[in-house]
């Protein structure tokens, strides 16, 4: 086959906070210390910049302190200052207000800001230095020549639904280069092929992962005062699971409204975007949205494993940054600072690399040092034991993140052993030991009234997303069999709750039975299902470029 | 304030939306004058005279046989800029899509797409345009020197609404000729589906259906009403999706989008993904068992019950007619 070849020195694969933050360092550089020019790509799947990205989101300024100073002078879009944080214990129907505001969870110094929006201006910013931004190309997989990354190749196009050339085929691009820094993002597919084949993972701890699930409402202006920040634990989510709630209020009546739950629960019934209404229902949410408009709706997983999961984050011409390499603090829900700051790292390392015409991993090991060296680990390394102390319940969870406080993120054992999310659900007949319930219905629905709650497919029809229909499936399920049958009986086919777009769907089958149907065009590449398979034949590539959501302003 | 409205046709045949732009144009101009541009053209030049407007002008020019982006901008910047009017008005067709943006550009002038309402401020036109697809209406006004392009989504205005004239109006050769060399786009014969793909936005009767038909062999109630009535069948996402029918037949954000005189959905709950492709319906009659259904909240007229009691009992009825 004719295929197009591209040739790059620093190739950039994801245009996040990580990517566009390694991309404008790697334009500085250039500046700074002259030379042979290099050339510098950045791919993102997304139409355009922005387009994919969604967070709560409050930034802490300090990467973006170093990358751009004097950013307020700069436009940088942040939406509000903070100025109100306040934390809540909710009940059904009630809340206490936290005696004092856990140090992590102070806000004071921060922005709130639209992660869409910031990342649209990082993007300028980046192109604007003349790097090249190719948008609307997903990178389906890695090239290798033997262990050595040597670049990626991009999607084909036009493919039809069942696999068959199209007139409008186009065959995907081989982009080579001399370093290929992976920000793929939470769950990256190119970063999962990685780590397998590289064993990056070895002796480190599984990552866990959450699902934040998130709406921007227009409410009546000043009904809640811009700058505020609300953080909730407790109900609607039980004392086993993990999560908590988020209000965040900008200018104007405009809110941000989600809710994390653990991509660790035990309950196989248990359905992220049902707590997500039920949350919407308290009293204190639904008296500030009463009368608002939802104008958007996204998901995406996060990265809240810290520490002792972040995998070996480089190779043989490859470096790995942001929520690709979870470089996230679960314990002050962020993430954004830190995907910055490791993208500048990255960058560093691949400049200093290639201008040694030295990429080989014993040169780009340097990354580690950088940041061991850095805020990142300063960060990290005391709360490296916080998640995992969850995942024995809600009351150990905040007693060690207390204890942590003080011993600096000690524990008799450290790592604190812990398993991968989905190996912790249970099967229906362990969990419901009183009688089965109805796998096609949800233990504890709430109700669905189309002003403050939603159901799934409405929500999904605010993501903005969207997929050329005649393309096959991206979400590859290596046995739909078991999904008729093992899943079926053992955890009630749990896709069909845990998955926030309505993508699975158990349809009747005409012989009275039901079958699996997947309604990929719905996707909003959370990558929720396959972090969450409790089987993990749930495979998510990357769909044609240019699909996907659009979280215009989210 | 003068305007021109942009007429479509292909083959001679004119496009539906035509109406609809000088529906709409009627509405924000007190003079409109009809464009219409292709080759041998007389005749449906002759259609559109019927609408209440100053002239139809006809850009009649072996060049512009088939639609190519080029020879259209070429024809229409000539045409605008002799003629200076205040507006220019297009239908939102795929066409237009097509060409609308390189002729504001080569103008040099605003362009508002996807125009729904048209509304006065003082002297002042504010046009209505959804945002956050069709959650949010914007209103928005030109900026920049005179002339303001503008597109009307399709189905926004009702080309039944538009007023005629007393009598037909004079139709004129514009004049203009185009250097068919300075076209640089080569079109190739239409291409044309072995099966005859239906259009179903030109359809002025269309009964689709939903989940709640159950099975395909009940397909057959629903072309039957159909055909009872003069309408086109189409359907909501999932039957589709099974194959039931094929994908041309797909109403919603991921098929067409309809504004059919009458809409009879049969079946359909009203997901948002399907009520965005045809809430522009004239008149919408939904039959569904769920009284709570979100169709009713769009209908006309709604039977809560079976349809496959209900639709017999209409089949018949019709009949009787």
């Amino acid at each position: 086959m004719d295929r197009e070849t591209l040739e790059v020195d620093i190739l950039i694969v994801g245009g996040g906070p990580a990517g566009m933050s390694a991309a404008l360092r790697l334009a500085q550089l250039q500046k700074q210390q002259g030379g042979e020019p290099l050339t510098i790509a950045v791919l993102e799947k997304a139409r355009e910049v922005g387009a994919h990205m969604l967070s709560g989101a409050v930034l802490d300024p300090r990467a973006l302190e170093d990358l751009v100073p004097g950013f307020r002078q700069k436009g940088a879009p942040l939406a509000s200052e903070v100025h109100h944080d306040h934390v809540y214990f909710l009940t059904h129907g009630r809340k206490f207000a936290f005696p004092i505001t856990p140090p992590p969870l102070k806000n004071h110094g921060n922005y709130i800001i639209s992660l869409n929006r910031f990342v649209k201006w990082l993007g300028g910013l980046v192109e604007a230095e003349g790097v090249d931004v190719f948008t609307g190309f997903a990178a389906s997989e890695l090239l290798f020549d033997d262990d050595r990354v040597v670049g990626v190749r991009t999607g084909d196009r036009g493919i039809g639904r069942h696999g068959e050339v199209k007139s409008t085929f186009e065959p995907g691009v081989d982009v080579r280069a001399r370093v290929t820094i992976l920000t793929d993002g939470v769950r990256g597919n190119l970063t999962k092929s990685l780590v397998r084949r590289l064993a990056l993972d070895d002796g480190r701890s599984p990552q866990i992962y959450a699902l934040g699930i998130k709406e921007l409402w227009e409410v009546p202006k000043d009904r809640v005062p811009p700058g505020t920040v609300i953080h909730t634990m407790g109900y609607p989510l039980r004392m086993e699971e993990f999560g908590g709630g988020f209000i965040y209020v900008m200018p104007d009546g405009v809110v941000s409204v989600g809710f994390v739950s653990g991509l660790d629960y035990r309950d196989p019934m248990f359905d992220p975007h049902v707590t997500f209404q039920h949350f919407k229902r308290h009293p204190l949410v639904s008296a500030m949205l009463q009368g608002g408009q939802m104008v958007r709706y996204g998901a995406k997983a996060l990265p809240e494993g810290g520490w002792h999961s972040i995998p070996r984050a480089y190779g043989d011409g490859v470096l790995v940054a942001g929520d690709a390499a979870g470089f996230l603090n679960s314990m002050r829900l962020k993430g954004i600072h830190l995907a910055m700051r490791t993208g500048m790292l990255a960058a560093e390392t691949a400049f200093e690399a290639v201008r040694a015409n030295d990429v080989s991993a014993a040169k780009l090991q340097a990354y580690e040092r950088r940041i061991d060296a850095s805020d990142v680990r300063s960060e990290l390394h005391p709360v490296r034991n916080v998640h995992q102390s969850f995942g024995h319940g809600l009351l150990a969870g905040l007693a060690y993140s207390g204890f942590s406080l003080i011993s600096g993120g000690w524990w008799v054992r450290d790592p604190m052993p812990s398993h991968a999310g989905f190996e912790r659900m249970l099967k229906i007949a362990d969990y419901y030991k009183d009688g089965r319930p109805d796998p096609d219905a949800t233990v504890r629905p709430a109700r669905i009234d189309r002003q403050i709650t939603f159901d799934r497919l409405t929500n999904v029809h605010f993501s903005g997303t969207r997929h050329a229909e005649d393309q096959p499936s991206h979400l590859i399920v290596l046995d739909t069999d078991i999904c008729r049958t093992r899943c079926r009986e053992e955890y009630g086919n749990p896709c069909t709750r845990f998955c926030p777009a309505n993508v699975y769907e158990m349809v009747d089958a005409g012989d009275g039975t039901k079958k699996l149907q997947i309604n990929a065009s719905n996707c909003v590449h959370c990558k929720t299902c396959d972090i969450m398979d409790p089987y993990q034949i749930i495979e998510w590539v990357p769909p044609e470029g240019g699909g996907g959501p659009n979280y215009d302003g989210m | 304030m003068s305007a021109l409205v942009i007429a479509e046709q292909r083959e001679g045949k004119l496009n539906r939306a035509t109406w609809e732009a000088i529906a709409g144009a009627q509405q924000a101009s007190g003079a409109i004058r009809i464009v219409m541009p292709g080759a041998g053209v007389d005749a449906v030049a002759g259609e559109v005279a019927a609408a209440a407007c100053d002239e139809v002008i006809a850009i009649d020019d072996a060049a512009l046989e088939h639609y190519t982006a080029d020879g259209y901008v070429m024809a229409l910047a000539a045409l605008i800029e002799r003629e200076k009017p205040a507006l220019v008005f297009l239908p939102h067709t795929y066409q237009t899509r097509d060409f609308a943006p390189a002729l504001a550009a080569r103008l040099s002038r605003a362009l508002i797409t996807d125009v729904t309402a048209v509304k006065k401020d003082g002297e002042r036109i504010v046009y209505v345009r959804p945002m956050f697809q069709g959650k949010l209406n914007a209103d928005v006004a030109a900026a920049g020197p005179p002339p303001h392009i503008v597109t009307f989504q399709i189905g926004a205005f009702r080309g039944d609404a538009a007023t005629r004239g007393a009598a037909a109006a004079p139709v004129r050769k514009s004049g203009i000729t185009i250097d068919a060399s300075a076209i640089r786009q080569k079109p190739e014969a239409p291409f044309k589906e072995a099966k005859q793909a239906v259009d179903l936005s030109q359809a002025e009767r269309i009964v689709a259906v939903g989940r709640g038909i159950k099975g395909q062999e009940n397909l057959k109630i629903a072309e039957e009403l159909s055909q009872a009535m003069g309408a086109e069948v189409a359907a909501s996402r999932p039957i589709c999706d099974a194959g039931w029918l094929p994908m041309d037949r797909q109403i919603g954000s991921s098929g067409q989008t309809v504004a059919p005189k009458l809409y009879v959905a049969l079946g359909i709950s009203g997901a948002i993904q399907h009520l965005v492709g045809m809430k522009g319906s004239r008149t919408i009659v939904a039959i569904n068992k769920d009284a709570d259904a979100p169709i009713f909240e769009v209908a006309d007229y709604g039977i809560v019950g079976d349809l496959f009691e209900v639709v017999p009992a209409m089949i018949a009825e019709l009949k009787k007619g």
